[in-house]
């Protein structure tokens, strides 16, 4: 176990901004953080890395009450990137090391694995947001950390560079550490996490895996000559429960189970020659939505 | 220890405004403290004299009351130390990089003594730079030379050392309250030179003060270092003066010290950072 909580609270003044959260983030996960602007996401993170103090509740990291050191084995970054504006990189990254006691060495091969090995020498504020955001990772693994907690680590980046930093976080899970990411991009999420979790107004409607969550939710495409009489017949489907309406296609959500071969038996039973048949894998977005939708 | 100064001074170490401050600092004690001579021939051809002793006779630099004049005059400017510890903490909250340095593995603790090391190094030093000043005055117009008299009545140079440390605590304990720079830089030099000193003088001899109040002065934070290194001046002038340092003075700053001290690290807990 990396880290648990348990009935995690924070109040500020007469809003709460965390309301008994319990997680369990096993090692090895890719633990997705995800919920709207405002829903304790950040709050969470900053009460796990010790800068909030909890109201009430408490939190294990590595099974042990935390402390600074235990701190030390873990790599974060909490919103915008924080360095001294004036120092460069290689000397942001020396205080880094010389807090988390690890070696000054280390500091040339993290940025060479964020790429910014050859503006290692250039002020930390003549960086653009993307490049500060890839120190800030690279920060974040100078003490080859067991967890990493990253906090919308694709903010404010254009699509290159939210292509890279999604480049490097598979890269980092895949050198099995665990990875803690808060974000408000389900796509990302989706793309990258293991598991998740859904809070909103500080509280968590929902936790399970990703493969789990998607195969809850599979839809078919259909198209055919006329997609009107398809739909009135599509509607009639056993379990069809919703259909869309794409400007060339119907899209029919079916409950679980259901198989492409399921639907075509029905279609060609009813005389209907389809243009286009396929599976559609849900998506997290749905998925996210829904949750919340139930939650009203 | 050795870890806690090395990230001070990595921090510092490019930190231009630092240095500048620094330099400044320096600059000004050497003008203040080697130019007493300077100044007494000023008034002397401005036609001064000091019922009838010619200003440029008094034994400014003489040992060993060079300590207590030095130091007495070299506390006022204090207050230029005290921007540097104020900027130097200001910027962590700015920066963000406090939030940062907990988050990298620093503990709250850590943090307090990192910057109370970095205050005992800043005291230090300036103590050290008063000291070789004294020195360098002392062998230009001392009357009495010699090796014993460089460390007599060096306690003047402890009791400045001590009130460096609390008034640099004071500033600390301030910034963690509120963590704006230039409002506590501001604050904080109207009330080390115009706030307490007026309401001091105001509680002391206005004639309607009831007369346990008098006394309360001595123990306010910023009055009790400036009582600390009694005002020596008068002593040229054939008054009586008090050439020593009080226990009960000592006490009251170290009071303040540990008050500041406690503060900072109660502020540093409590707040979210």
């Amino acid at each position: 176990m990396i880290l648990r909580t348990h009935k995690l609270t924070k109040h500020y003044r007469r809003t709460k901004a965390l309301d008994q959260l319990d997680l369990e983030i096993d090692r090895g996960m890719v633990f997705g953080l995800l919920g709207p602007n405002g829903s304790g996401k950040t709050t969470t993170l900053g009460l796990l890395l010790g800068v909030l103090k909890p109201t009430s509740g408490y939190f294990e990291w590595f099974g042990k009450t935390p402390t600074a050191d235990a701190r030390k084995r873990v790599g974060a970054i909490l919103e915008s990137p924080c360095f001294y504006p004036y120092m460069t990189a290689m000397q942001n990254l020396a205080v880094v090391s010389t807090i988390k006691e690890c070696s000054m060495s280390r500091r040339e091969e993290v940025l060479e694995i964020v790429g910014l090995f050859d503006r290692r020498n250039d002020p930390f504020r003549t960086y653009s947001l993307g490049m500060k955001q890839r120190l800030a990772i690279a920060s974040a693994l100078l003490a080859e950390p067991d967890a990493l907690i990253l906090d919308e680590p694709t903010n404010g980046l254009d699509p290159q560079g939210i292509v890279e930093i999604r480049h490097l976080i598979r890269y980092i899970a895949s050198m099995g550490k665990t990875i803690i990411l808060a974000s408000h991009l389900l796509d990302e999420v989706q793309k990258i996490c293991t598991d998740f979790c859904v809070l909103r107004n500080g509280e968590k409607l929902y936790q399970g895996s990703v493969v789990d969550a998607l195969n809850e939710d599979i839809r078919f495409e259909i198209a055919s000559q006329d997609l009107l009489q398809l739909a009135a017949i599509a509607r009639d489907f056993q379990s069809a429960t919703v259909i869309e309406h794409e400007k060339d296609r119907l899209v029919v959500s079916v409950a679980q189970g259901v198989t492409t071969a399921d639907l075509n038996a029905y279609l060609i039973d009813r005389g209907v020659i389809v243009t286009l048949l396929k599976e559609r894998k849900g998506s997290l977005e749905q998925q996210f939505l829904n949750i919340l939708a139930e939650d009203d | 220890m050795i870890r806690l100064l090395q990230i001070e001074w990595l921090k510092l170490r490019y930190y231009r405004p630092f240095w500048i401050m620094l330099g400044m600092y320096t600059t000004c004690v050497i003008l203040v403290c080697s130019s007493v001579m300077f100044f007494f021939e000023y008034i002397k051809s401005k036609g001064a004299d000091f019922n009838g002793v010619d200003p440029t006779m008094i034994p400014f630099y003489d040992y060993p009351d060079v300590w207590q004049n030095l130091t007495y005059l070299a506390s006022f400017l204090k207050v230029i130390l005290a921007f540097i510890v104020i900027i130097s903490i200001a910027n962590e909250n700015s920066y963000r990089t406090l939030r940062q340095n907990v988050i990298d593995g620093l503990s709250f603790t850590d943090f307090l003594k990192s910057k109370l090391i970095f205050i005992v190094v800043l005291a230090l030093g300036a103590t050290m730079l008063l000291w070789l000043n004294g020195l360098v005055m002392a062998s230009i117009y001392s009357h009495v030379h010699g090796v014993e008299y460089m460390f007599q009545s060096t306690s003047f140079l402890a009791a400045y050392f001590l009130g460096l440390i609390t008034y640099l605590t004071f500033a600390m304990m301030l910034t963690f309250l509120v963590p704006k720079a230039g409002l506590i830089i501001v604050g904080l030099f109207l009330y080390t030179l115009f706030f307490e000193p007026m309401l001091s003088t105001f509680i002391q001899y206005y004639e309607g003060t009831w007369d346990w109040l008098r006394p309360v002065p001595t123990y306010f934070p910023i009055m009790s270092i400036y009582y600390l290194i009694p005002i020596p001046f008068p002593r040229y002038f054939f008054m009586e003066i008090q050439h020593y340092i009080l226990i009960k003075e000592v006490l009251i700053v170290v009071a303040w010290l540990v008050f500041n001290v406690f503060m900072s690290y109660l502020l540093l807990k409590k707040k979210d950072w």
